[in-house]
């Protein structure tokens, strides 16, 4: 398994001798978790990072992972290509404990990944990226006719449609009927 | 352009994605076929408003913006889209059963719940009665309705009886009825401005349950009057009702309102102007007080000469405002009363 590791780590502050009254909580070490995709390249980001997917901060909630068991615990997102999450991991380090402006530039610009891109967004529940990626597909179709926007957004003719859904009531039917034949051969 | 294949998306994403198009843009993707138009109902309800006016367009607002759907006179210009900073046109072909059938396929498609304006201006009522019916079968509010500028007024006559299977928040009626024309609301709408209101009765007065009543050209007395405020003296009666403006030659000052003769009008100094917060045209400026049973406040002017006209504003502390007028602002007062 190779690793990308990614974030800064950061060595605990030495306590301090005297506690003056107005002195600031000391600064908590950060924790850091490790995700892979797809392709098992796992990536290590920061907790702060990983804020951003409300699905990812729920799993890591209360988990209290030493380093080692994180480690050895990666969170696998087998739905997730690698380079879909590692776009995802490094927006969200770019984005780490500050909200995203309205005009991100730091945004991933890969158009043809856009659809995975969606895909992985959504799942992970990180609205602010979710919000843009949409926000990038809506605009595909900005000012173009009927027909473009049947291209650029892929919408089969009701021909189309109709031929599909005809192609899958016969393969359910050839399914249902293989399974029939095959309890049968069971039973007997 | 890497293509995208936009229906595979999960419902709850295309509905994040189809937020952020516009009306023009989802009217364009619901004709590519049958399932991009189901997407776009099952993408939700959105908040839009639809307006009518009988005429061959019509228009969404989207909070923002509006957004008309016109007919196209030649069929190059099909699709043809000005967008603009709040007004956007878009120029279509009707469908085959014309205005009112692009109506139907606009509410549908963008599941819209409410309708702005619904009027008959310079367009008559034949394309308004067909979208009133839908609108009745479909239960929607409409917020504004207003009949005016028509050109028969026997289609008002015939048109009327549906008024009261409509769901309306505001009705206006700018056109002079036939003098044996007779109409009662069972429906009322929550408000109420009748330019020649001469069939609007007493008894309608009495049974009305609007917030708001706007009649000129009465024919209410100042005996219809007085039942009238007697009968909102009573605990429980019209609860809902702030604002009513009566102009009625009838009105006069042969006989009592409230025990009093008009002109009923505050003469005392400091002079006072009562309006009610947002609603800048209800406001009564040297208005008597009069109280309900259970104490409500309600303030009452009747004025005579050329229009003799009664208000009368019923106050709540939540949002009527009771102002003094400096003795320099009287004039000013005087001016916007002639407005």
């Amino acid at each position: 398994m190779s690793s990308t590791e990614q974030g800064t780590s950061s060595a605990a502050p030495a306590e301090p001798t005297t506690a003056p009254e107005s002195a600031a909580a000391p600064e908590v070490p950060e924790s850091f978790y490790y995700v892979h995709g797809k392709d098992k390249v796992v990536h290590k980001v920061s907790a702060g990072a990983l804020q951003h997917s409300a699905l990812i901060h729920g799993m890591i909630s209360n988990l209290g992972y030493t380093e080692e068991q994180a480690k050895a615990n990666p969170f696998p997102f087998e739905n997730i290509d690698g380079d879909i999450l590692q776009m995802v991991v490094d927006w969200c380090n770019q984005h780490k404990g500050k909200p995203t402006p309205p005009e991100d530039t730091n945004l991933p610009k890969q158009k043809e990944k856009l659809f995975d891109l969606v895909l992985a967004v959504n799942y992970l529940e990180i609205k602010e990226l979710l919000t843009y990626c949409c926000k990038q597909v809506a605009m595909m179709v900005k000012g173009k006719s009927p027909e473009e926007i049947r291209e650029i957004w892929m919408i089969p003719t009701d021909a189309e449609d109709e031929a599909a859904e005809k192609e899958a009531k016969k393969r359910a039917g050839k399914e249902a009927a293989g399974e029939t034949a095959a309890a049968a051969g069971d039973a007997k | 352009m890497m293509p995208i294949a936009l229906l595979k998306f999960p419902t709850d994403l295309l509905r994040e994605i189809f937020k952020l198009c516009d009306p023009f843009e989802l009217y364009k993707l619901s004709k590519c076929s049958k399932r991009a138009q189901k997407s776009i109902t099952l993408g939700g309800k959105r908040n839009w408003k639809i307006s009518f006016f009988g005429g061959n367009e019509m228009f969404i607002s989207t909070g923002y913006s509006n957004y008309y759907f016109n007919k196209a006179m030649i069929p190059k210009n099909h699709l043809l889209t000005i967008l603009g900073e709040y007004t956007n046109h878009i120029y279509i072909e009707l469908p085959v059963g014309g205005v009112v059938d692009l109506f139907v396929y606009l509410l549908e498609i963008f599941g819209i719940r409410t309708v702005k304006s619904l009027e008959s201006s310079f367009y008559g009522l034949h394309n308004v009665s067909k979208v009133a019916k839908v609108l009745i079968d479909k239960k929607i509010e409409i917020e504004g309705f207003w009949i005016r500028n028509i050109d028969d007024v026997q289609d008002a006559v015939h048109f009327m009886p549906l008024m009261n299977q409509m769901i309306i928040q505001k009705f206006q009626c700018s056109i002079e009825f036939p003098p044996e024309f007779h109409f009662e609301f069972v429906q009322y709408p929550n408000q109420i401005s009748i330019m020649d209101s001469f069939w609007f009765n007493i008894n309608q007065l009495l049974n009305s349950t609007c917030t708001r009543i706007h009649l000129q050209q009465s024919e209410l007395s100042n005996q219809d009057l007085n039942v009238f405020l007697h009968d909102w003296k009573n605990t429980g009666a019209f609860p809902k009702l702030r604002y009513l403006e009566i102009q009625s030659e009838k009105i006069d000052n042969q006989s009592p309102i409230l025990e009093m003769i008009p002109p009923i009008t505050n003469v005392n100094n400091p002079r006072t102007k009562i309006s009610i917060r947002n609603m800048f045209d209800d406001h009564i400026v040297d208005g008597v007080r009069v109280n309900k049973d259970d104490g409500t406040e309600g303030w009452l002017i009747v004025e005579l000469g050329e229009w003799p006209i009664l208000k009368f504003l019923i106050a709540d502390p939540a949002d009527t405002v009771v102002e003094e007028i400096p003795e320099d602002d009287e004039d000013d007062e005087d001016d916007e009363d002639d407005w």
